[in-house]
C-alpha cells in the first residue's frame, strides 16, 4: 500500500506532474523573457504562462465536425502521460540513483516520442486540411532528427562501455570528449526539432499553416498542450544532463551545478531560436539525416577508436 | 514412441487433401470440417507442448548409407511455434468462414497446418524438406485464389521460393556429404572449411527467403498486391515467417558452429539492410496491402539481427519478435483485409475517415501499429528492445568483425523503428483518420466472425508487451535452454509504466473535466481560413505524406530504380534467362553453313585442349 501511495505521490506531486508542469511554466517564461530582451522588448511577467494555462481552462472547446472525436480528444491525455512517466523516471533516476525505475536509455528513447506521436495522431483525427499538412511535416521532422539522435545515443553507449542504465549514464561526463562534445552539440539540435522551436518549428508554422497540428485544437485541450510544451521543456534538456553533462545533483553544490547545466542549454536552445529564420521541411531532413549524421559517424568513428587504445579525451 | 505425434501432421494433410478435390457447392462441409480439424489440432498442439519431450520414429527404407525414417520428435522450440501456427490457422479459418473462398482455400489452409506441423516436428532433413515444399505449394495454391493477376504473383512466389527451395535440397545433401546423417538433432558442424561453409549459406538461403528476407525478397510485396489479405495474413504474415525463423535458428544454433566472423558480418548485414531498405520501400506505397507486404519483409530484418547477434537475450528477443510480429502482422493484414472488403479498395488514396465508421477494425489496427512501431507498453517495443540489448552486448563482450559493427546495426534497427512509425501514422491518417470520402459515405463495420480474431490478436500485443515475462518464461526461454532472469539486463518495469501511464491519463481526463465543467464543448465545422470549398477538394490522403524522402538527391534515383523492378532479382534473372535464349535462337538460324562453322570450331577447341598446344 506505501509503495502505491509512494509511486502516486511520485508521479502527481514531486518529482512528477505538479513540480514539472510548474518548473517548465517557469521555463517557458525564461524563454519568452529571453526572447523578448533579444528583441528589445519588456517581455512578460514571471506569472504568465500560468494565467495563459488557466485562461485556456476556461475557454470553449471546439470539436470539428468530420473529426474521429475519440482520438482528437484522448490523443492530449496520452501524449500527457507518455510525457509524465518519461520526466518521472528521469527525475527519480537523479533523486536515487541506486533504485531502478520503470526504464533504461532505450526506454527513455522511446518515451520521447510519445507526445510526438500523440500530437501527430490528435491532429490527423482533426479532418482539417492545414492539420494533415501539418501532421506530415511533423511526422517528418520526428524521422529525420530521430537518426542523429539514436547515433548521438550510440556515442554515449561506447563511451559507457554497453551500460544501459541511466543512472550509471548519469555518472559520466561524456561531453569532456570530442566525440562526446560532437555528439552533444548535435542532439541539442534534435531536441530544439523535438521542442518545435526555430528554426525547427515546422509543423506549426504559424504564419503559413495557421499553427498547424494544433490548429483545430481549444479550450482544455489546447492547455494540455501547452502544459505537456511546458514539460517538455524540462524533461528534455534533463535528458541531455544526464546522457552528456554528468546528470544533475542533488546536494549543496553540485544542485547548484545541476541547474547551471540545466540553464547552460536552455540559453542555448533561446539563442539559437532568436537568431535563425524557420527552415523548410527537406532542408531540415538533408541537414539532420546529411550533415548530422556525417558529424556523428565521425564522433562515433572516434569514440570506437578511444574506446579500443584507452583515449578518453577522443 | 509417442503416436500422438502423427496427428497434427497427417490429419490436417490427409484431410486438405480431400478438401481440395470437393466440388465448391459443398460448402457447409468442408468449412465445418476445416475448423473442426485446426481446432482439434490446436488442442493436440497444446497438449504437445505440455508433454514436453516426445520422440516418434518408423523406418521406411535403407539403401547403403541413406537411411530414410520418420522421425517425429517434439522439441520445446518445435512444439511452441506449433501451438501459435495451429492458433493462426483457426483464427483465420474463423476470419474466413463468411466469406467467398472456395473449398481450395481451406484445403489449403489445412496443408499448411499440417505442412509446418511437419517441418516443426521433423527431426529428419529430407522429411523436412518434404514438409517445407507441401507448405510451398499450399502457398502457391492460395494466392490463387485471389482476384486479378493473383497468377503473376502465385508463379513468382513459386518461382522465388522454389528457387530457394533447390537450394535447401544442396545443402541438404551437402551436410550429408560431409556428417553422413540426415537426422538433425545428430549433426554438429564447425564452419571451418569450404563445404560446411557454402552448405550453411544455401540453408540460410532457404530461410531467409522463406522468412521474406532480402535479397530474395520481390515474391512478398507482388503477392500481396494480389492476393486475399487472409491468405497474407496466415502465410507471409504469421507461419512463413515462424518457418523460416525456425530453420535459421535450427541451422545457427543446432546443426552449425559458427566460428567465421565472415558469417557473423553477412547474417546481421542482410538483418539491417532489410530493416532499412524494406522500410524506405514501404514508407511510398500506395497501396495498403502492398506497404503492409513491404514492413513484413523489414520486421523479419530483427530476428535475423537478433539471430546474428549471438548473445542470449539478442537471440531470445528474435525468437520473442518472431511471435510478436506474427501477432501483429497477422491482425494488421486482417484489418487491411476488412477494409478492403467493406471500403471495395485497398488504394490508400480512396480510403478514408473510416475510423467512425468501423471503430472495431480502426482500434485493433491502431493497437497492431504501434506494436509494429515498437511504441511503449506493447508487444513490439519488448522484443525489439531486447534485440537492441543484444546488439550492445555484442558490442561490448564479443571481439569478432561482426560485434566491432555494431553502431551500424544499432543505428538501422533503432531508425527502423522510427521509419517504421512514420510509415504507419501514413496508413492510420489515410485510412482511419483524415477526411471521409464521399463515396465511402455508407460503409459498414464487417462482421463479428471477421472482427472477432483481429481483438483477439489485438488483445495479445497489450497482453505480451505488458506481462512480457510471462511468454518469455513460458515458451522462449525453455526453448533456448537460457535460465530465466539472467538474459535481459535492461531495466523496463512493464506493469508499473502501464500504471503510471493510466494514471497519467486519468490525470489528464480531470484536467479536461475541469474544462468541460466551466464551458460547453461544441461541435464546429472545420476552419479553411475562410475559403470554402468542398469536401473532395479539402481532403489530404497521406499518400504524398513522404514525397520529401522519395525526391531527395539520391534517394530519387535509387526510388525510380525500385519502382521500375531494376533491383529485383526475379526480374533480373527473367532478363538475363530472355538474352540466353535470344542468343540461342541467334544460333539456330537454320543455315547448314552456319552450323558447320560451328562444328569445326567446336573441333578445334577440343583438338586444342586434347593436344595441348600451348
Amino acid at each position: 500500500m506505501t509503495e502505491v501511495l509512494q509511486n502516486l505521490f511520485w508521479i502527481l506531486i514531486f518529482p512528477g506532474f505538479l513540480f514539472t508542469a510548474c518548473f517548465g511554466l517557469i521555463a517557458c517564461w525564461i524563454v519568452r523573457k529571453v526572447s523578448a530582451l533579444v528583441q528589445w522588448r519588456v517581455g512578460p511577467p514571471f506569472y504568465q504562462p500560468f494565467v495563459d494555462v488557466i485562461k485556456l481552462m476556461g475557454k470553449e472547446i471546439l470539436v470539428p465536425q468530420q473529426a474521429q472525436r475519440t482520438v482528437f480528444l484522448t490523443a492530449p491525455l496520452v501524449g500527457l502521460a507518455g510525457l509524465l512517466l518519461l520526466s518521472t523516471m528521469l527525475w527519480r533516476i537523479t533523486i536515487e540513483p541506486t533504485v531502478p525505475f520503470v526504464g533504461d536509455v532505450i526506454v527513455a528513447i522511446y518515451l520521447m516520442a510519445l507526445p510526438s506521436l500523440a500530437l501527430i495522431l490528435g491532429s490527423s483525427a482533426s479532418a482539417s486540411p492545414h492539420a494533415a499538412v501539418g501532421t506530415s511535416r511533423e511526422m517528418k521532422l520526428v524521422m529525420s532528427y530521430e537518426l542523429p539522435l539514436v547515433m548521438a545515443f550510440i556515442v554515449v553507449i561506447i563511451k559507457s562501455g554497453g551500460q544501459l542504465s541511466l543512472a550509471t549514464l548519469a555518472q559520466q561526463t561524456p561531453a569532456l570528449s570530442i566525440s562526446g562534445m560532437l555528439a552533444f552539440l548535435v542532439s541539442l539540435l534534435c531536441i530544439q526539432a523535438k521542442l518545435g522551436f526555430v528554426p525547427f518549428d515546422i509543423a506549426e508554422a504559424e504564419t503559413e499553416l495557421g499553427s498547424g497540428v494544433l490548429m483545430e485544437y481549444s479550450g482544455a485541450l489546447l492547455a494540455v498542450w501547452k502544459l505537456i510544451q511546458a514539460m517538455m521543456l524540462v524533461a528534455m534538456p534533463l535528458f541531455l544532463v544526464i546522457m552528456f553533462l554528468g546528470g544533475f545533483g542533488t546536494s549543496g553544490m553540485s544542485l547548484v551545478w545541476g541547474i547551471c547545466k540545466y540553464v547552460l542549454i536552455l540559453v542555448l536552445m533561446i539563442l539559437i531560436k532568436n537568431t535563425n529564420p524557420r527552415v523548410r521541411i527537406d532542408q531540415a531532413m538533408k541537414f539532420f539525416w546529411i550533415y548530422c549524421g556525417i558529424v556523428l559517424a565521425v564522433a562515433i568513428l572516434l569514440a570506437t577508436i578511444g574506446d579500443c587504445y584507452g583515449i578518453n579525451w577522443l | 514412441m509417442d503416436k500422438t505425434l502423427l496427428i497434427p501432421v497427417f490429419l490436417p494433410l490427409i484431410a486438405g487433401f480431400v478438401l481440395l478435390f470437393l466440388p465448391n457447392k459443398i460448402k457447409f462441409l468442408s468449412r465445418a470440417l476445416t475448423l473442426i480439424i485446426s481446432g482439434l489440432v490446436l488442442a493436440l498442439a497444446i497438449r504437445i507442448f505440455t508433454l514436453g519431450q516426445a520422440d516418434y520414429a518408423f523406418p521406411i527404407l535403407e539403401i547403403g548409407g541413406l537411411k530414410l525414417d520418420l522421425l517425429l520428435s517434439a522439441k520445446p522450440l518445435g512444439s511452441f511455434i506449433l501451438m501459435f501456427a495451429c492458433g493462426f490457422g483457426l483464427l483465420i479459418t474463423l476470419y474466413s468462414l463468411k466469406s467467398q473462398a472456395g473449398n481450395t482455400f481451406f484445403g489449403c489452409v489445412l496443408l499448411t497446418i499440417g505442412g509446418s506441423a511437419g517441418i516443426l516436428l521433423s527431426n529428419h532433413l529430407l522429411f523436412l524438406l518434404i514438409f517445407w515444399e507441401v507448405v510451398t505449394v499450399s502457398l502457391y495454391l492460395l494466392i490463387t485464389t485471389g482476384g486479378k493477376g493473383c497468377n503473376f504473383a502465385a508463379t513468382k512466389s513459386f518461382a522465388m521460393i522454389g528457387a530457394s527451395d533447390a537450394a535447401f535440397l544442396l545443402g541438404i545433401l551437402m551436410v550429408w556429404s560431409v556428417s553422413g546423417t540426415f537426422v538433425i538433432s545428430e549433426i554438429s558442424m564447425a564452419t571451418t572449411s569450404a563445404i560446411p561453409i557454402i552448405a550453411f549459406l544455401l540453408l540460410m538461403l532457404a530461410a531467409i527467403t522463406k522468412a521474406g528476407a532480402l535479397p530474395l525478397h520481390t515474391w512478398l510485396p507482388t503477392s500481396g498486391e494480389y492476393a486475399p489479405a487472409s491468405v497474407m495474413a496466415l502465410l507471409p504474415a504469421a507461419i512463413d515467417k515462424f518457418l523460416g525463423i525456425y530453420l535459421l535458428i535450427i541451422i545457427v544454433r543446432k546443426m552449425f558452429v559458427i566460428e567465421s566472423a565472415v558469417l557473423s558480418i553477412i547474417l546481421a548485414a542482410i538483418g539491417a539492410a532489410t530493416i532499412i531498405i524494406a522500410v524506405m520501400i514501404a514508407m511510398v506505397q500506395h497501396n495498403l496491402k502492398k506497404l503492409l507486404s513491404y514492413h513484413a519483409i523489414s520486421q523479419v530484418g530483427y530476428m535475423i539481427l537478433g539471430i546474428a547477434t549471438g548473445t542470449p537475450v539478442g537471440i531470445a528477443g528474435g525468437i520473442f519478435h518472431m511471435l510478436n510480429n506474427a501477432i501483429y502482422k497477422c491482425c494488421l493484414f486482417l484489418c487491411g483485409g476488412a477494409v478492403e472488403e467493406a471500403a471495395g479498395t485497398a488504394e490508400l488514396d480512396r480510403l478514408g475517415g473510416l475510423g467512425k465508421k468501423m471503430s472495431i477494425t480502426f482500434t485493433a489496427c491502431l493497437i497492431a501499429a504501434l506494436s509494429i512501431s515498437g511504441i511503449p507498453p506493447l508487444n513490439g517495443f519488448v522484443s525489439k528492445w531486447m534485440i537492441y540489448q543484444g546488439v550492445i552486448q555484442m558490442g561490448a563482450e564479443q571481439t569478432n568483425g561482426a560485434a566491432a559493427l555494431w553502431p551500424i546495426w544499432l543505428t538501422c534497427a533503432v531508425f527502423g523503428s522510427a521509419l517504421t512509425l512514420a510509415s504507419f501514422v501514413k496508413l492510420i491518417h489515410s485510412i482511419f483518420l483524415s477526411r471521409l470520402p464521399d463515396e465511402l459515405k455508407d460503409v459498414k463495420e464487417v462482421s463479428l466472425l471477421q472482427t472477432t480474431p483481429m481483438v483477439v490478436l489485438a488483445l495479445l500485443c497489450v497482453f505480451f508487451g505488458i506481462f512480457y515475462h510471462v511468454p518469455l518464461k513460458l515458451f522462449i526461454y525453455p526453448a533456448l535452454n537460457i535460465e530465466p532472469g539472467t538474459a535481459i539486463f535492461g531495466t523496463w518495469d512493464s506493469v508499473l509504466a502501464t500504471a503510471l501511464i493510466i494514471l497519467g491519463v486519468v490525470l489528464g481526463l480531470l484536467i479536461l473535466l475541469v474544462g468541460l465543467l466551466s464551458r460547453k464543448v461544441r461541435t464546429v465545422p472545420t476552419w479553411y481560413c475562410g475559403e470554402v470549398q468542398d469536401n473532395e477538394a479539402m481532403r489530404i490522403p497521406g499518400t504524398h505524406f513522404y514525397k520529401t524522402v522519395s525526391s531527395m538527391g539520391g534517394l530519387k534515383q535509387l526510388y525510380t530504380g525500385q519502382e521500375k523492378g531494376h533491383f529485383d532479382l526475379y526480374n533480373q534473372s527473367g532478363k538475363c534467362g530472355l538474352a540466353l535464349t535470344n542468343f540461342l535462337r541467334w544460333l539456330h538460324s537454320g543455315l547448314l553453313p552456319m552450323y558447320l562453322t560451328w562444328v569445326i570450331l567446336g573441333l578445334l577447341v577440343i583438338l586444342l585442349i586434347v593436344c595441348r598446344i600451348w
